[in-house]
């Protein structure tokens, strides 16, 4: 008696506790993930910052009789995330370049590089980017002044059909040679000129991808999946876009983690790395090699040499360098196609895929998340065409026996 | 279904509440009978792969049968029996490769079925032991899907006295609460943090052989010996918290596999908290026995500690052995018997040469403990070379440096270790310090709450982003 008397207050308090419990317990979980993405954000935000205009500012994209080009005489800046702040400068004919296009001077022999958003130096400042580099690099080497016009263009501006609608561009610089620089982007939006015209407006896209997750996890085929991909959806919705950009960005830094996320991003994606590719990815290799026909004879016609060059993703660059990937996989698998498709029509193919063996983590030459090369990757691009194209490729540029001890001397 | 994923997890918490709709032992004991059925089928479709499996567990029950039966040397013929099949099953490549079964068959969870099956014979063949096991519950205890792919080795007797109690043990708010935080917490060790350990092995791995400047490739080096030690912890521990919460909710308690491992002092110490109920069984069916039958034979008091050092090689030697049928496995059974003798041969000169209470104030030194802490560490973390790579890879990795630098990298992996976990653990102490009435601030449901929180939304994060599944359970292959 004495003792239930006593511990009744006891007893109550515990009671109560608990009930406060069921109240409290919850609620901290609640605001413990709520403070967790709001902080998360918050340095997100300032990490990786953007700015609101972006190269697109200087772009006309809706215009079908040239695709996505540059307006002339534009400015603009960009800060995507990941890169440093960078301005593209149009020049007068609308590529990004310091300076204007002129007749080329005696002596001097020209390149003008044509392709997409790596071939512009999408993200990176013009003085890094591949077409200010690779003169440099071949003036030392070659002992000839050469010089660079660079008529890439970022977005479907870059796509094979773009590059042959603003061709004559390129033909009309009267250069020494053409160099087309590929990438796996190229191929899949091989005939695109614009952007998509039907994206939804934002609140429209948030509720669409929403269901559209929903609706994939309900079809799927067990009660565990559909829950874990219900669970997957509520999660991407609850990550901002900033948040996802930064977790994404350090955790592909690993050469691991970013081949096996690459690899699980379906056909679409990573279709062009296996070894077997899809029906769609042959389908678009097919268009491919009509409109390197349709460069090849023009080019020939005006007597310009047309090179082309493949640059690899990142991921691909790390499975190579790696030297180990899933036996459904061959990250030489496009490349080789796009060699035989180049040459077969007369072309003269550059293969720096193999280089990328010896060079340790060469995905570290990519902005992680974005794909883009930065200026390291830009550099070792510039280093591996400068080798390839002085080696004999073309003869105009081949260093001879003499060459280097004159150089050598020389400087 | 065989790893720690989301979908294991709510099968297993489906279970856990179909359990729970009734406490009577029975009813309880077919919802995990059918629970563990339906895990089977979940794992392989085609029922004929389980039939090497089914005769194993078949030899074991008649073995069972026997020895209850009191039939003469059922004992010792059933556990040669049993020992050979298992031998047979798992291909051990020291038997000749005609011997095997050549048609797929599902080996999954047999290493930890073997050794349930091998303590019910011995436990039975023990004058003192007289029960019976029926074949249900042989089958619920062998069966178990909480236990089946990895562990924890749980003895029958514990077993039983939850699973088959008429009342079975209390489940309420605060032990739900608990199980589901540890839930959170090992989920978040298998699919965050082993996942990330694993990505940064396999780059080191690469980076080891790629032409890199000497300090990237020392770096390299010691990277890929100290990151898999954690690895391996988080995938494993992290998947033994899933299978012992989810297991309590269904009213039975394992017991644990690990006592924080890595603040052990000494390496007999790091197999009393790593693994432990592996190297409980192989301490009670090896060790004891061995060490005993020893010293009946050898009356020498000057050689008996040395029994003990003996006896210890031999336990630890098996149980580096039973991890792996290759010749790797071979060598890293020498390097964990080698590792726990030595230190008992330490223990024994130590106390020669100090005597026994300059021994002790010793082992109670902190710098002495730290260093301590530091080589077992790192002896730990350079024998696990021939537990995760081939003869290949091994070599592969020794030959990227020279020998005068790998030393260099242990040294520097002694001296980190030693540095980091003391101040994990004086860290960990003044964290504990913070006390309220209940108990340390820390252990506090409010603060496991806040964790478990955060946890569980990184995990839910991370495993979206990464859009990959976690690495395999590594204890699930042995």
């Amino acid at each position: 008696m004495i003792q239930s008397s006593t511990g009744a207050p006891e007893n109550m308090k515990e009671a109560k506790a608990l009930r406060c419990d069921w109240i409290v317990l919850p609620m901290l979980g609640l605001l413990t993930i709520a403070l967790t993405l709001a902080s998360t954000e918050a340095i997100a935000r300032g990490m990786f910052f953007q700015t609101k205009t972006t190269a697109e500012s200087c772009m006309v994209l809706n215009d079908p009789s040239t695709g996505t080009r540059g307006i002339p005489g534009c400015v603009c800046w960009e800060k995507m995330g990941e890169n440093q702040p960078v301005e593209y400068r149009f020049n007068s004919s609308g590529y990004r370049a310091e300076a204007e296009f002129g007749p080329k001077p005696p002596g001097r022999y020209r390149i003008v590089i044509v392709g997409s958003s790596f071939a512009m130096g999408m993200r990176v400042p013009m003085e890094e980017v591949l077409s200010t580099r690779l003169p440099a690099e071949l003036s030392d080497q070659t002992g000839r002044r050469v010089e660079i016009f660079n008529e890439g263009m970022a977005g479907k501006g870059g796509s094979p059909r773009s590059v042959a609608l603003r061709f004559n561009d390129a033909l009309a610089a009267k250069p020494d040679m053409i160099l087309w620089i590929l990438t796996p982007w190229d191929i899949h939006y091989v005939s695109r000129i614009m952007p998509e015209d039907d994206m939804p407006a934002g609140n429209r896209v948030f509720w669409g991808r929403t269901r559209r997750l929903v609706k994939e996890s309900l079809a799927r085929k067990s009660i565990p999946e559909a829950l874990h991909g219900l669970s997957e959806a509520v999660a991407s919705r609850l990550i901002a876009d900033r948040t996802r950009l930064m977790l994404q960005h350090f955790l592909y830094e690993n050469q691991s983690l970013c081949v096996k996320s690459y690899l699980r991003g379906g056909d679409e994606e990573a279709g062009f790395l296996r070894a077997e590719p899809s029906t769609e990815w042959q389908g678009r290799l097919g268009q491919f090699g009509n409109y390197a026909a349709e460069l090849e004879r023009r080019a020939r016609a005006a007597g310009i040499p047309l090179v082309a060059v493949f640059l690899p993703e990142r991921a691909q660059a790390a499975m190579i360098s790696m030297g180990e990937w899933p036996p459904d996989y061959d990250p030489y698998k496009l490349d080789d196609e796009l060699h035989f498709i180049i040459t077969s029509h007369g072309g003269t193919y550059i293969d720096i895929l193999p280089e990328f063996r010896g060079i340790p983590n060469p995905e570290q030459g990519y902005f992680p998340v974005d794909g883009h090369l930065n200026a390291g990757g830009h550099a070792v691009i510039s280093r591996l065409l400068a080798r390839e194209l002085t080696g004999g490729a073309i003869p105009a540029l081949k260093i001879s026996a003499q060459q280097p001890a004159a150089l050598e001397q020389r400087r | 279904m065989d790893t720690a994923s989301f979908q294991f997890v709510l099968f297993g918490l489906a279970a856990a509440l179909v359990s729970n709709f009734s406490r009577s032992c029975l009813r309880r004991s077919i919802v995990l009978l059918a629970a563990s059925v339906v895990f089977l089928g979940l794992l392989a479709h085609n029922p004929l792969v389980f039939l090497p499996l089914a005769g194993f567990l078949i030899l074991g029950y008649i073995g069972l049968f026997l020895i209850e039966r009191g039939v003469s040397r059922s004992f010792a013929w059933s556990v040669v029996f049993v020992l050979f099949a298992y031998i047979w099953l798992k291909k051990y490549t020291f038997l000749p490769a005609g011997l095997f079964l050549h048609s797929p068959y599902f080996t999954l969870g047999l290493s930890y079925i073997f050794f349930r099956v091998l303590h019910l014979l011995i436990e039975a063949g023990d004058a003192n032991e007289k029960r019976h096991i029926g074949l249900g519950a042989y089958l619920l205890y062998t069966l178990n899907f909480t236990t089946f792919v990895s562990g924890p080795i749980q003895r029958y007797d514990e077993f039983a006295q939850d699973q088959f109690a008429s009342e079975p043990i209390a489940l309420g708010p605060r032990a739900i609460g608990s199980q589901l935080e540890r839930i959170v917490r090992g989920f978040f060790k298998v699919n965050v943090l082993a996942m990330l350990l694993h990505a940064v092995q396999q780059d080191a791995l690469v980076q080891i052989s790629q032409p890199l400047p000497p300090s990237l490739k020392l770096y390299a080096a010691f990277k890929l010996a100290v990151v898999y030690p954690f690895f391996l912890y988080a995938n494993f521990s992290g998947y033994i918290d899933i299978v012992i919460a989810l297991a309590r909710l269904m009213r039975v308690r394992l017991p644990e596999n690990f006592d924080r491992p890595f603040s052990a002092s000494s390496f007999i110490d790091f197999w009393n908290r790593w693994h432990i109920t592996l190297s409980t069984w192989l301490k009670t069916y090896v060790y004891n026995p061995l060490l005993v039958a020893l010293m009946r034979r050898i009356s020498s008091l000057a050689l008996q500690p040395f029994l003990g050092v003996f006896c210890f090689f031999v336990t630890f030697f098996l149980i580096g052995v039973w991890h792996g049928r290759t010749s790797e496995f071979i060598i890293f059974g020498i390097m964990q018997g080698g590792g726990v003798a030595t230190n008992k041969l330490w223990q024994l000169e130590l106390i020669r040469a100090l005597g026994r209470k300059s021994y002790t104030a010793l082992a109670k030194n902190p710098v002495y403990i730290s260093f301590g802490r530091g080589l077992t560490f790192s002896w730990f973390a350079f024998t696990l070379f021939w537990f995760w790579a081939n003869w290949k890879q091994i070599d592969k990795i020794f030959a990227a440096i020279g020998v005068a630098q790998w030393l260099g990298v242990w040294l520097a992996i002694w001296l980190s270790a030693t540095v980091i976990l003391a101040s994990w653990e004086w860290l960990r102490a003044q964290l504990l310090s913070i006390k309220t009435a209940e108990g340390p601030l820390l252990t506090s449901r409010y603060a496991r709450v806040v964790y478990a929180s955060a946890l569980g939304l990184v995990a839910l994060v991370m495993t979206t982003l990464l859009n990959q599944p976690a690495p395999d359970i590594v204890y699930k292959a042995f």
